[in-house]
């Protein structure tokens, strides 16, 4: 094909020269300079990546500090499922009961807070995101939850029940009154509870922390004020616990 | 107007159509069934999965996919027909302009979307949106960019726009690319 098109002139070529200006052919896209700027953005691209690597290799887990005891990571009113007994491990989570990465993190979450029981502090944020239709709901019913010391419970079963409403267009609100009935709950206290003023504001007030914080994406999670730049593998959580854990001793 | 577009056009449209193609048959099979793996979802970042069960990924209510599926087949027929010797006439190239353009926002949506909003990468999807850029750009240049400046640097444009993204994903990522290595 090529062989046959690139000595001459293609009739294909004529046409076009005769509508367009005819200072130059269309060739002009591939000439000269153009290759060379091409392939120095390329190779610089290159070496910066290779000389950020080299520069990171150290202390990139440093990033985003903020205090330990900054008091947009754990209010007063905080929801802290595990408390230390030292209190120098607090790890922070930012959630919203719809994401799916948080559901994913879930299990690693549970299983390392059995492991560290009385070991670390873990405290969850609400941080429903706009573009999950119950997730507002969901925090809502967990705060409702809370306001009866159900709280965990309440984290517990819409994590577990999460594929079931998850990803719905239409409100779930009706089965988290379900899970709140299950759960033994007083109804008429939660009925009142879930849609109540202070309890939406409640849920606002965690997330304007969080978007104060920096925190764009759920989960998010804090280790003594830091933010954790990896994904929360259990593998990854452990680590970062244990690291900080030794720092502390 | 030059051969080497209709070569362009096909192969990046070819690409973008197995892509949209792959993407459709993954989603009928995760509606199938729930639990499926799809094949690109490789971990936590490079996962489908997580991408083809977002609301973004039915941004008109209806499967993304279908979108390229059209849209990459008149991308591939406009190439083959430029190859074949077919002088098209001006309101083609301004129909595909019009769709270039409308696929190429769509596709910066949704990298936005994707890397900030849901938080990972589907590589199906990603070669989609290096294609459709592509397609967007040399068509943008075929029609009004004969003899300027921007002509004569089309790849260095394009490369840089692509390194734009590049680096916006490897800063969101910096620290889960970093443990591969």
């Amino acid at each position: 094909m090529t062989k046959k098109a690139k000595p001459r002139t293609s009739a294909f070529n004529a046409p076009a020269r005769r509508a367009g200006p005819t200072r130059r052919p269309a060739r002009g896209w591939w000439r000269n300079g153009n290759l060379m700027l091409t392939v120095t953005l390329v190779a610089a691209a290159v070496i910066a990546v290779g000389a950020f690597l080299l520069v990171d290799g150290t202390g990139s887990e440093a990033e985003p500090v903020t205090g330990a005891a900054d008091p947009r990571l754990v209010r007063e009113d905080s929801h802290r499922l595990d408390v230390a007994a030292d209190g120098k491990v607090t790890l922070v989570e930012f959630l919203d009961f719809e994401c799916e990465s948080c559901g994913a993190a879930y299990p690693s979450v549970e299983r390392l807070r059995k492991e560290y029981a009385g070991r670390i502090t873990y405290v969850v944020r609400y941080f429903p995101l706009p573009n999950h239709t119950n997730a507002q709901n969901a925090a809502q019913a967990a705060e409702a939850a809370a306001k009866q010391d159900k709280f965990e419970a309440m984290y517990a079963k819409l994590f577990d029940t999460q594929k079931e409403w998850g990803e719905a267009r239409t409100s779930h609100a009706d089965t988290f009154a379900g899970y709140a009935e299950q759960l033994g709950l007083d109804m008429t206290r939660y009925g009142a509870d879930v849609t109540a003023p202070a309890t939406v504001e409640r849920v606002n007030r965690d997330k304007a922390d969080g978007t104060d914080l920096g925190v764009q994406g759920t989960p998010t999670f804090f280790l003594n004020g830091k933010r954790l730049q990896v994904s929360p593998t259990y593998a990854n959580l452990k680590k970062a616990v244990d690291d900080a854990l030794a720092a502390g001793a | 107007m030059d051969r080497r577009l209709g070569w362009l056009l096909t192969t990046t449209g070819a690409v973008g159509l197995v892509a949209a193609f792959v993407l459709t048959v993954e989603k009928v099979r995760l509606l199938q069934d729930p639990g499926y793996r799809p094949t690109c979802s490789i971990n936590p970042i490079l996962s489908c999965g997580s991408i083809m069960a977002s609301d973004q990924a039915e941004a008109f209510g209806f499967p993304n996919p279908v979108l390229g599926l059209i849209g990459f087949t008149v991308v591939v027929t406009t190439g083959v027909a430029v190859l074949a010797g077919a002088v098209l006439p001006r309101w083609w190239w301004i129909g595909l302009q019009a769709g270039a353009v409308l696929g190429a926002v769509f596709v910066h949506w949704l990298f936005f979307q994707s890397v900030y909003r849901i938080g990972a990468l589907c590589p199906y999807c990603m070669a989609v949106w290096v294609v459709t850029i592509v397609i967007c750009w040399y068509v943008t240049l075929h029609n009004f960019g004969r003899g300027r400046t921007v002509a004569k640097y089309h790849s260095t444009i394009l490369t840089a726009w692509l390194l734009v993204l590049t680096a916006l994903i490897g800063t969101e990522f910096w620290d889960f690319w970093r443990t591969l290595l």
